[in-house]
């Protein structure tokens, strides 16, 4: 075990995957030399050199278009999207393409990549820098979504993307990118997609969050434990497949939901969750399931603390949801 | 025509005559801004040169079944590639066995060529459970993993980008591996030409972007898609070599797509290549390959016969097999989505209809 923050423990199974595997490439903005803006690449030049870890030239779908073409080929690309508000002009490629080969081929032509990039807000980078789109690729069938909130999972799932013969976005809080740190096995591991994790358990209500938002779950949790409020405390990990078993499960237990996310309210991933539970878990709700998301507007520079759903906005949630 | 699929009324306007084909009715063709290939002539082999036309002649007769199949309303959708054999066929004959072809939407004699059996195609048109694909694409284009004959979508150019990877992946390999890929010159507008074609040359892939320019990309003429003097210069601004052939000559196609392959292969990057379709009014690409073969004693009007009633029989048995053929089953739609079928989609697939 070793102490490592995000960014390192996602060097830390880039590294060791590419080592494993031959097949594996990196391609994107800035990843080589320089190792990324944010240097979860740095050092994966050096080692591996210019075939596998690709300096490209400055346009999202031309990085997924050419991927498609390499995991066609039988390469297994790991690009890397510089900001998630970057991913646009690879919408159409990563939607009509990569989502639909296996499907629309039969099954013969299935293209694998992992797309690495950061997403959300926190660190005063603005409207361009600072969005969670992740509902936009939940709603397209032959997508996987997946968002680590601490070190550990965020290797053990980066390993397990990787590996999974589905193309994986890989959504990396560079909120928590140094600020989260913890213990990382050295060896390999991998943490199963699809496997949400209870980080804490509790009887009152539950609250299902992801990424750099858990940690505010958590803090309003601990402030509603001092109000007498039990709060059982859901980290999705893979947002799809989501471990509809594991939400089910827990809301079953409490009765209670609250959703947090730092996307839009409206059709964020928040509302396919409620949808879920009531479909699933209606008869056993004593409260309405409630949400604290982004407001429904572009994601401020000077205001982002306004607008992200922070501890403050989740506890009287919880509280109302739990006193229905 | 660029590679959008066309919808039935347009494409059967046109095959009937209407204004893609009026004499006249082209625009102006551009001097060449770009010198045609500099190959050598190419001495064509006896047996190379009657396949080039036999296959020609495959192309011909199954795109005229299959507009009239669309005139039926038997199929909802096929963009005819009459008129444009000799590109077709002599570009995607230029490669090697193991190179990638990446097909635009009328590019099915591109795949017959790599070895798709013609029942197969009949099955993909039809959307059968025998297609490889399920049924689950509208027809055209088809793919033929046996030969590397790509999937592609029906959208302008997404494409491009996918066979510049595969030809940068096996230069990575180092392997002897080049990628075609047809386009229309309509999908010249979209980013994704631009971007592919940077990327190659940036990446010094070895690529063929073949781009068949017959001046109309669905009711767009040429001159509203650029203002370039043809598509050829483009290649310039990319670093790559631009050249421009008469897209009516499947020898003169099968020479410069067979030099530009070379060049990839050697080191030295990709090519544009613009095929200029004059259109069928003017240039008969099939009767002209037929001329050169009976003026080398190799055809006749005995072998034409039985060509064409060979020819004929085997579109009617293919094309009535798949005809027949079942559709895939409803399950089936489930499958593919992902590797292994998760189990929210289970659910849906083992859903009942309640009424």
């Amino acid at each position: 075990m070793t102490q490592m923050n995000m960014v390192q423990a996602i060097n830390d199974g880039l590294r060791q995957e590419m080592r494993r595997d031959d097949r594996v490439v990196v391609l994107g903005e800035d990843v080589g030399k320089v190792g990324g803006v944010f240097r979860v690449t740095q050092g994966l030049w050096d080692e591996f050199g210019d075939d596998r870890v690709v300096d490209t030239p400055l346009s999202e779908g031309g990085i997924i278009g050419t991927a498609i073409g390499m995991a066609l080929f039988g390469l297994l690309p790991v690009p890397e999207i510089q900001f998630a508000d970057f991913i646009y002009p690879a919408y159409d490629q990563i939607v009509s393409e990569l989502a639909k080969l296996r499907w629309r081929s039969g099954g013969e032509y299935p293209a694998k990549m992992v797309v690495r990039t950061p997403v959300g807000g926190g660190i005063r980078g603005g409207l361009y820098h600072s969005q969670s789109p992740e509902s936009l690729f939940i709603h397209v069938a032959g997508l996987k979504v997946v968002c680590p909130s601490n070190p550990h999972d965020a290797k053990g799932l980066l390993l397990a993307s990787i590996r999974d013969p589905d193309p994986v976005l890989f959504f990396e809080p560079k909120r928590i990118y140094r600020a989260a740190k913890g213990e990382v096995p050295e060896g390999d591991y991998t943490v199963p997609l699809g496997k949400a994790a209870v980080v804490r358990e509790g009887k009152d209500v539950t609250l299902l969050a992801w990424g750099a938002m858990l940690y505010e779950a958590v803090a309003a949790a601990d402030e509603a434990k001092k109000q007498g409020i039990d709060c059982e405390i859901v980290d999705l990990r893979t947002l799809w497949p989501v471990d509809v078993d594991a939400i089910v499960a827990s809301v079953k237990k409490t009765g209670r939901v609250v959703v947090v996310h730092e996307a839009p309210k409206t059709c964020g991933f928040g509302a396919e969750l409620v949808a879920l539970v009531n479909e699933k878990a209606f008869l056993h709700l004593e409260a309405p399931p409630a949400r604290v998301c982004g407001w429904d507007t572009p994601f401020p520079y000077t205001l982002e603390m306004d607008y992200l759903p922070l501890a403050h906005r989740i506890l009287p949630a919880i509280v109302e949801t739990a006193r229905y | 025509m660029g590679s959008r699929p066309i919808g039935g009324r347009l494409a059967l306007t046109r095959r009937r005559g209407g204004a893609r084909f009026r004499v006249g009715s082209a625009p102006p063709m551009q001097p060449l801004a770009t010198p045609p290939s500099d190959a050598p002539a190419l001495a064509l082999s006896d047996e190379l040169a009657v396949a080039l036309y036999e296959q020609m002649v495959l192309a011909r007769a199954l795109d005229e079944r299959l507009v009239a199949l669309q005139r039926e309303g038997a199929i909802t959708q096929h963009a005819s590639a009459v008129g444009e054999e000799a590109t077709v066929v002599g570009a995607v004959a230029a490669m090697h066995d193991e190179d990638w072809v990446f097909p635009s939407s009328r590019e099915f004699a591109a795949a017959l060529w790599r070895g798709m059996p013609l029942a197969a195609y009949a099955h993909h048109v039809f959307g059968t459970a025998r297609d490889a694909g399920q049924g689950r694409n509208a027809p055209d284009p088809p793919f033929w993993k046996a030969a590397r004959v790509a999937s592609v979508s029906p959208l302008s150019g997404t494409h491009i980008p996918h066979a510049v990877g595969v030809a940068w992946a096996a230069r990575v390999r180092k392997v002897d591996v080049a990628a075609l890929v047809f386009f229309g010159e309509g999908a010249t507008s979209s980013g994704d030409f631009h971007t592919g074609l940077n990327f190659a040359g940036v990446s010094r892939a070895p690529v063929v972007a073949l781009c068949r320019n017959n001046g109309w990309a669905t009711s767009t003429p040429a001159s509203r898609q650029t203002a370039s003097d043809g598509f050829a210069v483009k290649a310039v601004a990319y670093g790559l070599r631009g050249v421009r052939v008469d897209g009516g000559d499947v020898v003169a196609v099968l020479s410069a797509v067979r030099e530009a392959r070379a060049r990839a292969a050697a080191g030295q990057g990709g090519t544009l290549v613009e095929a200029v379709i004059a259109g069928i009014d003017r240039v008969d690409p099939v009767a002209r390959m037929r001329a050169q073969l009976e003026s080398r004693g190799l055809w006749g009007a005995d072998r034409e016969q039985q060509l064409l009633g060979e020819v004929r029989a085997d579109v009617e048995r293919a094309v009535g097999e798949a005809q027949a053929g079942k559709p895939p089953a409803r399950e089936s739609l489930f499958d593919d989505v992902y590797a292994e079928l998760p189990a929210y989609l289970r659910e849906q697939r083992d859903q009942r209809d309640t009424g």
